[in-house]
C-alpha cells in the first residue's frame, strides 16, 4: 500500500512517467483511476506527516459518550466546524462531558477517518477556559443532583458517638494523613482502636476503591465511626473525593462518616456528603478521638454523683432508723422502768441487734466506698455508729459478746470511748417470756 | 457487663444508676448493689483511661473483618504524648 501512496504523489509530479505522457494519437490517454482505499490512506498520512499535534479552541456541539467510553463532538466557531474523537483511554480521564456550546481547548492530532473519507481531530487532552475547568463543571454538577436528593441536606447528619470503641480508617496505607490521624488519636485516646483501610487515593478508579472502603468498614460489627482522610493536593489529585460513588457509599454507611480531605480552603463533595467535614485529618481525629482529660473530668463527675445518690439513700434510712430507735426506746422505758438491769439489757440488746444490721450493711457501703478514689461519703462512722471493740480490737457482734462487767470501746467517728457492761445481756424470748 | 465493654456502654450505665440513686424507690439492698456496680464500672472505665499505647490495625481480604496489626510510623510528633 504505501508504494500505491507514494505512486500518488510520484505521479503527479512525474510528467516523463508513461502513463501520463501525452501520445500523438487523436485519443485523449485514459487517466489512471485510484482506489477510494487509496485516496484516503494518502490523505491520511499527509495529513498526519505533515501537521503536527496541536492545540484548537472552539465551541463544542453535540457531545457523545458512546458505550465504548470513545466520545465523539464537533468543534466550531462561526464559520467552521471539525469533527472531533476522543478516545476511551483518554476519556476516562476526563471528570465530566463538557456542556452544548461550551469554549473548549482541544489538544491533538489531525487525522482523516478512512473508512468514512471523515477528517477529523484525534483529543487527547479536553480543557474547558472558564475558571475551575472541568473539575467545577463536574463538582457543580454532581453536587446539583446531590442536593436534588437531599444527600447533602444538614439534617441528614448524624452526631459522632462520643466514645467510640473503633475508628475505621479510609486513607492511602503509607500517607501522611494516616500518620497525622494516628499521632493525635494516641495523643487523645489511645484507648481506642483504629482500623485502617488502605485504598489508592487519587487516579483514574480512586473514587470507586475509597467508596468500596468506606462500605467494607461500614460492615465491621465494633465499628462505631468512619474517617475518611487524605492530605492536600490539586483537584485533579483529590478527584477520586468528588466522584459520585463515594458520595454514595458515605451516604448510605450506617455509622457517621467524618471527611478529612484536603486542607482548609478544598471542599470535596465526601466533605459535602460527610456527617462531619473536617478541614484536615488532624482535625478530623480530633472530632473522633474523645480528649482524656476531658473524659477524666467526666468520670470524675459521675463518681461523685454516685456518691451522693448513695449517700442520699443512707440518709433518709439513717433518718428512719433513728425514729425507729427512739420509739423502742421510749416504749421499752415505761414497760421496764422498775429495772434498771432490764432498761440497760433492752437498750444493750437493741444496740446490738441495730448495729448488727448496720454493720453489715456499713461494711458493704465502705467497701464500695474504698473502691471509689477521693470519694468517701459513706464513713460508716461519720453517720454517726459507733462500733464495741474488744481489748483485742475484734469487733464485738452478738450479746454473748457482752458478758456483764466486761470491758470494751466503742470506736466512734473521731475516737474510742471507754465502756462496761453493766447488766447481763438478754435474748428477745427470754426477755419476752419473763415480762409475759 | 464484659471488661471489653466500650466506655460509651459504661458511661450510660452509671447515668442511669445515678438516676436511680436519686429516686426514691430502692431497697437499701438493691441501691447498695447499683451503687457497687457503679463503682465497678468507674474502676474499668479509669482503666481504659490509663492506657497508653493504640491498637492499629488493617483490614485485609476482599470480605469478612480479618484484621493485622499494622505499624504506622509516627515522625516524632507523638513521641511527648502524655501518659
Amino acid at each position: 500500500m504505501t508504494d500505491n501512496t507514494l505512486d500518488l504523489f510520484r505521479d503527479s509530479s512525474r510528467p516523463d512517467s508513461d502513463v501520463d505522457r501525452p501520445r500523438v494519437t487523436s485519443q485523449p490517454p485514459a487517466p489512471r483511476v485510484w482506489t477510494v482505499r487509496q485516496v484516503n490512506r494518502a490523505s491520511r498520512l499527509l495529513l498526519e506527516e505533515t501537521l503536527p499535534r496541536l492545540w484548537v479552541g472552539g465551541e463544542v456541539a453535540n457531545f457523545r459518550r458512546q458505550r465504548s467510553g470513545h466520545c465523539y463532538f464537533t468543534l466550531k466557531d462561526e464559520v467552521a466546524q471539525l469533527r472531533c474523537v476522543m478516545f476511551r483511554r483518554d476519556a476516562a480521564r476526563l471528570p465530566a462531558d463538557p456542556e452544548e456550546g461550551m469554549t473548549l481547548r482541544v489538544f491533538g492530532g489531525l487525522t482523516l477517518y478512512e473508512a468514512r473519507g471523515v477528517f477529523q481531530l484525534i483529543v487527547s487532552r479536553l480543557e474547558t477556559e472558564s475558571e475551575g475547568g472541568m473539575w467545577k463543571l463536574a463538582f457543580d454538577r454532581l453536587r446539583a443532583r446531590l442536593d436534588a436528593e437531599g444527600l447533602t441536606d444538614p439534617s441528614r447528619k448524624r452526631a459522632l458517638p462520643a466514645f467510640p470503641r473503633t475508628v475505621g480508617i479510609v486513607t492511602s496505607p503509607t500517607s501522611a494523613a494516616l500518620r497525622d490521624v494516628v499521632a493525635v488519636v494516641a495523643r487523645r485516646a489511645p484507648w481506642l482502636r483504629l482500623l485502617v483501610r488502605g485504598t489508592r487515593v487519587q487516579g483514574v478508579g480512586a473514587g470507586d476503591e475509597i467508596a468500596a472502603a468506606v462500605s467494607r468498614l461500614a460492615e465491621v460489627p465494633d465499628v462505631d465511626v468512619i474517617v475518611v482522610a487524605r492530605g492536600g493536593g490539586s483537584i485533579e489529585d483529590l478527584w477520586g473525593f468528588n466522584e459520585e460513588a463515594v458520595a454514595r457509599a458515605v451516604a448510605l454507611s450506617p455509622v457517621p462518616v467524618v471527611s478529612g480531605v484536603g486542607h482548609e480552603t478544598d471542599v470535596t463533595i465526601c466533605d459535602l456528603v460527610a456527617d462531619l467535614r473536617a478541614a484536615t485529618p488532624s482535625a478530623a481525629a480530633e472530632a473522633v478521638a474523645p480528649d482524656r482529660q476531658w473524659v477524666a473530668g467526666r468520670l470524675e463527675t459521675l463518681g461523685q454523683r454516685l456518691g451522693r445518690g448513695l449517700a442520699g439513700q443512707v440518709r433518709s434510712r439513717r433518718w428512719w432508723l433513728d425514729q425507729l430507735a427512739d420509739s423502742l426506746f421510749r416504749r421499752g422505758r415505761r414497760r421496764v422502768h422498775a429495772s434498771r438491769d432490764a432498761m440497760a439489757a433492752a437498750r444493750a440488746h437493741m444496740v446490738a441487734a441495730m448495729s448488727a444490721r448496720m454493720r453489715h450493711e456499713a461494711s458493704r457501703l465502705s467497701e464500695a466506698a474504698a473502691a471509689l478514689d477521693a470519694l468517701s461519703p459513706l464513713s460508716t462512722l461519720a453517720r454517726g455508729y459507733a462500733v464495741p471493740l474488744g481489748r483485742d480490737g475484734k469487733l464485738l457482734r452478738r450479746a454473748g459478746d457482752f458478758p456483764r462487767g466486761r470491758d470494751f470501746s466503742l470506736r466512734v467517728v473521731d475516737g474510742y470511748v471507754p465502756c462496761a457492761v453493766t447488766g447481763r445481756p438478754t435474748d428477745p424470748a427470754t426477755r419476752a417470756a419473763r415480762e409475759g | 457487663m464484659a471488661n471489653d465493654t466500650g466506655l460509651d456502654a459504661r458511661l450510660k450505665r452509671i447515668e442511669e444508676i445515678v438516676a436511680a440513686l436519686d429516686s426514691d424507690t430502692l431497697d437499701l439492698d438493691e441501691a447498695l448493689a447499683l451503687f457497687e456496680e457503679g463503682v465497678a464500672h468507674l474502676g474499668h472505665a479509669r482503666e481504659m483511661l490509663r492506657k497508653t499505647e493504640l491498637r492499629v490495625e488493617e483490614l485485609i481480604g476482599p470480605e469478612g473483618d480479618a484484621v493485622e496489626e499494622m505499624s504506622v510510623r509516627d515522625e516524632g510528633e507523638a513521641e511527648g504524648a502524655d501518659g
